[in-house]
Parts: structure tokens; sequence; C-alpha cells
């Protein structure tokens, strides 16, 4: 069967241009979904995705669409996730396509995530369809927007499509360009079948569902599959495309998207980027590029209450069902007890699993300060990984740490330049190109270190831009760096909950700050309690809290005695959520109050 | 049948309320005091049909009992002679405030059995004095100690508070000094908080009256030094007496002892039952006129509560406690070791006991939670 008559694509665009709009008004003008189905923002399903107007889940959906030279064409879009942290599953996303919309809003111009997406599709050697969206805005600028494209992204602006979703302008020229640009997909080599997964979803009643791009051959139920990174085989139960929802069909041919049904029990067994082939006649090898994602940033996640840790398992592993990406493992710590080493995506996808958490489980959580995995060379030759503080070896026998570095994106108004410049070089970063982008903005490219992006950078760029400027990044590698462990420490006992991995140059302004936030939610003791930072022993900042001096109940007579005693139990029950560390007693609250104001 | 040593009557009623004060008190209103002696007199009566009285300590509180006409402290006083045989009491103690006694009520109390008196000073000081919102001055409160030593009373106490806002060291000093010069028996030394209920406690909440655990302190082992100085011994955190002056009637309380109160708001505990007198005056008349007992917040202690009681009380006073009593008597594990290193307990003799040492029972609160 000929693969003439499909086209797979997808739509890349910065937060808020307008691609889920664009989606819709391209699934209505295909009659995909009629007027009564209708709801706004269709493809954003899950509540999460609405509120943030993000997407986590790829939303693939098959269109048919009757094109101006007359012949039908299937069209699949494929829906990426918009954030830099799935960039891996935005990359297999794209892998399953041939072109990409490139969304760029006429009154915005080109922004930060514009720039890394078209990175990745370039990467892919995509067909790349530029659309200028909103041209009914009043401030929409189409030549400004054009010469942007033309100067930074050297498309010609010729090229570029006016729309606006919003109004319905401009769908059908897109539909066109997307049969006429953007090819269909290539003749496959042979028929053995080779089908790229780009995404899974697990459903309760059916199991793991992945989705799928067949580059050749073809499945349908009762085919044998084999996954080639496990080589487990699997019996198809269903196969079907998305219509948006997910349509059983007989099967799936060569250059389709859909989804199959096998029965798998959990995410985790397939992979995404993973090649399923056929069990009796499998292809000798893999599609290309596929690699495990590995989690970039971790932190620990603690329940609130220490009752809770069981409870807080169970809903781990219903997420990770779902989210093959999110790893944890117990682990136990001095100050918080019993929880669990996360490993994420990047800090979005630890919101949103912290989020999920207390949503969908109901599960009250606490996270330590995130942190990111080092490369750390030993004196004896040994590399390690380290994703805890807890486990960087000492001093004496490190002969090198490498930390991992990202390109960021960083979209500037002109006036803003010398304080972002600024930002970076607190952040620890370099700058690496300047471009202006037009009358008012500039583009800076800065490779800075994963770990000073991970908190605040964002934040700061808002403030300093009045909320005009945006970033994005794609990951750089690694790198040397004069790091240090930096541990907290209450009457000389270190507390494990706020050890950190910082650069020595910055240790002690966030040694003193932590210090000072412990400071203010330390109960006073009947003693002087030293709140201190060092780093290998020696001390970088210090604070102390006063010894108690009065503290005693004035009259204590015959009616008082009850409420006396009432006191003490609370006392005595109150000490049971106390964490010891050495003599100091501190209520767990306490260092949850810290890990919220300095996360 | 329980035998009771100790007993504690409540006479609910001030003139004028002091605004941090967290008593159940209220003004005598339009009530009718006769009734109200009666039914003290009733409670009793009933109470006594299920104890069997042997009464040694007997503590009338308030509240203002002095507030009381001569001729029903005479009906409430005779009354309870006429229901028990008083003979074995060795103490018989009366709350007293200034201004509202004279030689002839004092003398009739000391007629009636009266032994001691505490009398509510609070301060010598008048900007004190007002702070506080007592309705009585410096002179009233002096004019009123001699009183009660012309009408006979052997011992005498002063009540004080320190720690007030706007309270100086030097203030404070003269009042230790005053009472002490005055020659009072026993000097109650208490820190003032800022009790539920209270309009000081609103007013603190709105940061008008500040509290200052440094001023506390410094107060605190003011009055220590002072009154140990002048030969008081302080024999509970704030309580100083000249020796054979310590209250009888409340170290049972801190010993653990039974005792029955009668009166609006005045709670009982015998064999291991605890409970209070309705805190209504009306309601709590109303009920002992129907002849049923008028008891609320019923509370039956175990072993454990009893424990941590004397903790709680004990603990506060010189003796301290029997070491059996915290830890299984381990002296050498923690907490017990750890506290007696930094120095806040110390182990008494003859060896088998714990007390507070003077930074200790500045923080006795803390202390005891460590313990308990
Ligand atoms: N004026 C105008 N607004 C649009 C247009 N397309 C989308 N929007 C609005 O832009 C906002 C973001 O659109 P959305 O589709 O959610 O963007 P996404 O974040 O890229 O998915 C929404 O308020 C849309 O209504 C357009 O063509 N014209
Ligand atoms: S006189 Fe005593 S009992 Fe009455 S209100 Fe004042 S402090 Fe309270
Ligand atoms: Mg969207």
């Amino acid at each position: 069967m000929s693969t003439a008559l499909t086209r797979n694509f997808s739509i890349i665009a910065h937060i808020d241009h307008g691609k889920t709009t664009l989606s819709d008004r391209l699934l209505e003008a295909t009659q995909t979904i009629t007027d009564r189905q209708r709801q706004d923002q269709l493809l954003d399903s899950m509540d999460l995705e609405r509120e943030r107007g993000i997407t986590i889940k790829s939303h693939p959906v098959t269109m048919s669409y009757k094109a101006r030279d007359g012949k039908t064409y299937q069209l699949n879009l494929l829906d990426t996730p918009g954030h830099v942290d799935f960039s891996y599953e935005v990359s297999r996303s794209l892998a399953a396509c041939e072109g990409a919309l490139l969304l760029i809003d006429a009154a915005q111009g080109v922004e930060a995530q514009t720039m890394a997406n078209v990175h990745l599709a370039h990467q892919q050697n995509l067909t790349v369809i530029p659309v200028i969206n909103k041209i009914d805005l009043p401030a929409a600028d189409i030549p400004a927007v054009k010469k942007q494209l033309e100067d930074i992204i050297a498309i010609p602006g010729e090229e570029a499509i006016p729309a606006s979703a919003k109004m319905g302008i401009g769908i059908s020229d897109i539909l066109e360009a997307i049969v006429e640009r953007i090819p269909p997909p290539a003749e496959p080599i042979d028929d053995r079948l080779r089908a790229l997964v780009f995404d899974s979803v697990f459903d309760t009643y059916r199991g793991v569902v992945s989705y799928v791009r067949v580059i050749s051959g073809e499945i349908r139920r009762g085919t044998a599959i084999e996954m080639f990174s496990t080589g487990k085989r699997y019996e198809v139960k269903e196969t079907g495309v998305f219509t948006p929802k997910q349509t059983p069909r007989d099967r799936l041919v060569t250059g389709d998207v859909g989804y199959l049904i096998a029965n798998m029990k959990s995410s985790s067994e397939v992979k995404i980027g993973d090649t399923i082939t056929d069990a009796q006649r499998p292809c000798s090898e893999a599609l290309p590029g596929f690699k495990e994602i590995q989690p970039m940033v971790f932190a620990g996640i603690y329940p609130v209450s220490s009752d809770d840790f069981e409870q807080l398992k169970v809903a781990m592993g219903k997420l990770q069902i779902n989210d093959a990406a999110f790893t944890f493992q117990a682990e136990s710590s001095a100050a918080l007890g019993f929880g669990f080493r996360c490993g994420f995506l990047g800090l979005l996808h630890m919101e949103i699993v912290q989020e999920r958490l207390r949503r969908e489980f109901d599960m009250d959580v606490i996270s330590t300060y995130p942190g990111v995995i080092y490369h750390v060379k030993k004196t004896d030759g040994e590399q390690i990984e380290v994703d805890n503080p807890s486990y960087l070896p000492e001093p004496q026998v490190i002969e090198e740490i490498q930390e991992p570095i990202v390109r960021v994106f960083i979209m500037v108004p002109n006036e803003n330049i010398g304080d972002m410049m600024q930002l970076v070089a607190d952040k620890r970063g370099e700058l690496e190109n300047t471009e202006t982008l037009d009358t008012t903005r500039v583009l800076l490219t800065a490779i800075l270190p994963l770990n000073e992006i991970l908190v605040d950078f964002n934040d700061k760029l808002k403030s300093v831009t009045r909320g005009y400027g945006s970033m994005d990044y794609e990951h750089a590698g690694y790198r040397p760096a004069k790091l240090v462990k930096m541990e907290m420490m209450i009457s000389g006992e270190p507390v494990d909950a706020f050890s950190t991995i910082v650069h020595r140059d910055k240790a002690e302004s966030r040694g003193r700050e932590l210090a000072a936030k412990l400071k203010e939610v330390i109960p006073q003791q009947m003693f002087v309690v030293a709140i201190q930072a060092a780093i290998g022993g020696k001390i970088i900042a210090r604070e102390s809290i006063s010894a108690m001096r009065k503290n005693v109940t004035a009259k204590c007579y015959g009616g008082d005695i009850t409420r006396k005693r009432k006191l003490l139990e609370k006392q005595k029950e109150g000490k049971k959520r106390m964490k010891a560390i050495g003599k100091v007693n501190i209520p767990q609250e306490a260092f949850i109050q810290v890990l919220k104001t300095s996360n | 049948m329980a035998a009771i040593s100790h007993l504690y009557v409540h006479i609910p009623f001030c003139h004028h309320i002091c605004p941090y004060c967290g008593f159940y008190k209220h003004q005598p209103g339009r009530l009718a005091n006769r009734a109200f002696v009666d039914a003290l007199l009733d409670e009793l009566r009933l109470a006594a049909r299920d104890t069997d009285l042997a009464l040694e300590t007997i503590f009338f509180g308030g509240g203002t009992p002095t507030l009381l006409s001569p001729s029903h402290l005479e009906r409430l006083l005779t009354g309870l002679a006429g229901l028990t045989d008083l003979s074995g009491v060795r103490e018989w103690t009366l709350e007293a405030n200034p201004a509202t006694f004279d030689l002839a009520k004092a003398s009739l109390l000391r007629d009636l059995g009266v032994t001691r008196i505490s009398l509510g000073v609070q301060s010598w000081q008048t900007d004190t004095l007002a702070t506080l919102g007592r309705d009585h001055s410096p002179e009233q409160a002096e004019a009123a100690y001699h009183v009660l030593r012309e009408a006979g009373f052997a011992s005498v106490g002063i009540d004080l508070i320190f720690s007030v806002p706007g309270q100086t060291a030097a203030g404070w000093a003269a009042d230790l000094d005053k009472a002490i010069a005055l020659g009072a028996d026993h000097v109650s030394a208490y820190n003032l908080t800022y009790e539920e209920d209270t309009e000081f406690l609103t007013r603190h909440e709105r940061g008008e009256l500040n509290s200052d655990e440094d001023r506390d302190a410094s107060l605190f082992y003011l009055a220590i030094d002072t009154l140990e100085g002048a030969g008081y011994r302080h024999y509970e955190i704030s309580n100083y007496a000249r020796p054979g002056h310590e209250s009888l009637h409340n170290q049972a309380y801190w010993s653990g002892a039974d005792y029955l109160g009668i009166g609006p708001g005045a709670v009982s505990t015998v064999e291991g039952r605890r409970w209070k007198s309705l805190p209504d005056t009306a309601a709590w008349i109303a009920r002992i006129q129907a002849g049923q007992p008028a008891h609320t917040e019923l509370e039956h202690l175990t072993d454990e509560d009893r424990r941590l009681e004397r903790l709680a009380l004990q603990f506060r006073t010189a003796e301290g406690i029997p070491a059996a009593i915290v830890a299984g008597g381990d002296l050498r594990s923690d907490p017990v070791s750890s506290l007696i290193e930094q120095g806040l307990i110390e182990i008494a003799p003859p060896g088998d006991r714990l007390r507070l040492t003077r930074r200790g029972k500045a923080l006795a609160d803390s202390v005891t939670a460590a313990l308990a």
C-alpha cells in the first residue's frame, strides 16, 4: 500500500502562540470533530494541562482531508509536549513526523521556545512550514516576524502563511501546505515491521497503550510483537487510530500513526523511542536514536506525616505506571524521616509529579532542594555518578567533579540586556551569542549550569524583564566545576536534608541564607544552639539561637492540675513528632517550613 | 469511704474585675449572698454523704472571700463547724483583698477559726497597680496588712506580681523589700501571664502589652535572691515562706493528695475521680437547691495521669520528686543525665529524689516536658 496520501506533522510553538487553538481549527475544518463534540482546547485533556496551558502527554489525532487536488489525504497531527523537560518526548514525536508547523504569534514574534523547538525540528530534518498566527490582533506585525524568520531561523519570509486560528483565517492554506510541502512517509526498504513508540499512557482497564508510528510493515490484532530494547514479546490485542479518541482499526500500515494495546502491565515495559517489530519476522536493526530517558533533576520527596509513607509509595508506583520518566527509591533522612529519592526530567516535571501526588492521590508531601547528577572522577580513576549530596565522596578522593550544563535561549527587551547579562553571570553562565531580533528585543544564547537554572532563574528573568522576557534551554553536556558539598549543622550534627552540592564561590551566601532560615524556625532550647554551614569541616557561615531563659507556669493549684497535665501530655505527644538532631529536638514542621521557603 | 483532709471553698465575687485575672469570678450583682452561703453548706453536706471529712487544711479562695458581709461569713464559718469536726484543722487560709474588710471583719474571721491570710497586694507601686487595673492604693494595702496583724493573725502572706509591662527592676525590688519590711510570713511572687479570656490577653495580642523573657528571668532571679537573702525559703516556683509558714494546703495539692472543692468553679479530686462544681453561680445554686450534685467535667485519673501530675506539680517544689517516677528511676541515662549535665536538675538528698536547680526552676516547664 502506498503512503502517498499520508502526511505526518506536528505543531511547534512558544507557549500561548496558539497551538491548541490551531489544532482545534484543523480538527473542525476536516470535520474530525463536529461542533457538538467541540469543547474548547480539545487536545489538552488532563486538568493540569488545561490549567497551565501546557501539554504533558502527546495527543495525536488522525484527520481526513479532501485537498484541492481532489484526493483525500490522511493527516496525522502529533501534538507534542511544549516544555523542554519533555524534549526527549518532543524529539521522539518529531521523529514520527516528516514536517512541522512552526507557529509564531504575529504580535510577539519569535520567542525562546520557538528557537529550542526549531533546533529540534532541524535535527530531525523536518520540513518546516512557518505560520504567522493571530494576524487579527491590532499589534500584529507580519513583516517584522518575516524578517525574524529570515534573520534568526533562516527561513524565507515568503514561505510563511498568515493566519488567525481564532478567527479561522488561513486554515485551508495551512491544510494545503501540509499536503503540498510535507513529503509523504518514505517508501520502506522492506516489508518487515518497524514501529516507533513515541509515547505511552496507562489505562486502568486496558493496560498500557503504546502510541506508535509505523515506519514499515503492518501490525494487527494477534500479531506477535517484540520490543527491540528488552526483547520481550507480546501479543497485540487491539490496534487503532486517534479520532481524537482511541478508535479501533483492523490494522496499522506503513506511514500510519496510531496506538496498540498488548498485555503490558506498566509503562516501564514500554520505552519511548523503542522499536516494535514482528517476533516472527523481526527487522535486523532498531530505528535510530533510541535512548533510555534519564532523569536530570533529583530531589527527596517525603510525606509530611510519617504515617503516610506506605501510601505515598503506592501513589508513586501508580504515577510511574503512567510516567516512566519518573523514578523513585526509598531513602531516609534524620530530619524528615522516611521518604523517597526521586528523579525527574526537569523542574516542571518535578512540579507536575508533586501536584499529581497532591491532587490525584491526596498526599501531603514536601520535597528537598532539587539537585542534578554530577559526574565524579575519583583519584583512583573510578568514575561515579552522584545524585544525592550524601553520597559525594570525601574531597580528598575527588579528582574532578563535572556538572550538567544547558544552552539557554533568552529573549529580552533591549533595555534589560545589562541586567540579564548580570543575571547570567551571577548564575555562573557564559554568553555564547547575542542577536538582534527586532527593534526592541535581543536573543541571548548562553551556557549555564543546569543546577543554576533549576530554582529561580525563570522567576528572576521575569522580574528583570517585568514579564517580557522568555527562556528555553537544551542540554549541552557536562563540564568540570569547582563544586563542594556544603553541610548544615545544628549543634555540630549535620542535617542531611539540607546538604547540598554548591559551587565553591556560592557556598557562603547559600550557607548564610539557610542558616538564617533555620534560625527562624528552630524553637529555642534550654541551651544555646549553633547553626553552621560547613564545607569539609570548615565553617563558612554561622548563626546561633540563644538559650531559653524562662519558661515556667506561674500558678499551679487545685483547679489547674488537669490543664497542666494535658499540656504535658501534648508536649509528650509533640516529642514524638520531633526529630532529634543530637540533643536538639526540632519539630518536623520546622524543616518543612525551611524547605518550603528555600525551594 | 474516702477520707478527705483538705477542703477548698470558692467565693467567686469581686467588686471590680481585674483585667488580667483568669479565675472564675464575677461581680456579686443582685445575687442573694444568703442563698449562696447556704448552697455552699448544702454542697458540703451532699459531699459529706459519701466522704469521710477529717479536715486538716481549709482554704477559702476566690474571687474575694472578704467581700462577704460579716453576717454571711459568720453563717458560713459556723455552718461549716456545725457540719464537721474542725478540731484536726492545722491551717485555715483565707484570701483577702485590700479595702474589702475592716478590723471587725478581720477579728470575726480570726475568732471563727481562720489562721492564715493571703493578702492580694500585687504591687506597692501606684503605676504598676494602675497597669494591673487594681482598685486599691498602696496605702490601702498597707493599712489592710496592719489591720490583719491587729486582728491577731499569726500568719499573713502577701501576693505580688512581677514582669508587669512598665515595671522596672527597681520597682520590683522595692515591692519585695516592702513585703519583707512589713514582716510578711509568706510571699507569693507570680510572674504575670496572659490568661485565656482576659482583657490582658486581647491587649497582649494587639501588641499593647508586651511579654519579655529576659525581664521575666531577671525579675524571677531577683525575687529568689532578695527573699532568700531575707530568710525566706523558696519552697515552690512562686512561693516563699519563713520557716513554718509554708502553705500546707497547697503542698497537699502538689504532693497529689485528695481534696474536696466546693463553690462554683471549684475542683475536687477524690480517689482517682476529679470533677468541677459548675462554674456558673446561678446554675450551681439552682442545682444544689434541687438537692442534686452540681458537678461537671468528670474525669477518671489513670496511674499515668497521676504520675504526670506529680511530675508537673511536685517537681516545682523544693523537695522535688522521687526519681522513680521519671525514666524508671534510671539517673544515668537520658534525659535525666543530660539535664543534670546541663545544670538544670540535681539529685536531692537522700539521693533518690530529683529537683530543679536555680536555672532549672526558671525553665521548669521545659525541663518537665523533657522528662515526661
Ligand atoms: N487574537 C487571537 N488570539 C488567539 C489566536 N490563536 C490563539 N489565540 C489566543 O491565544 C491564547 C493562547 O492560545 P493557545 O491555543 O492555548 O496557545 P498554546 O499555548 O500555543 O496552545 C488563547 O487565549 C487563545 O484564545 C488568534 O489567531 N488570534
Ligand atoms: S480581685 Fe483577685 S479574683 Fe478578683 S478579679 Fe482581681 S485578681 Fe481576680
Ligand atoms: Mg496549548
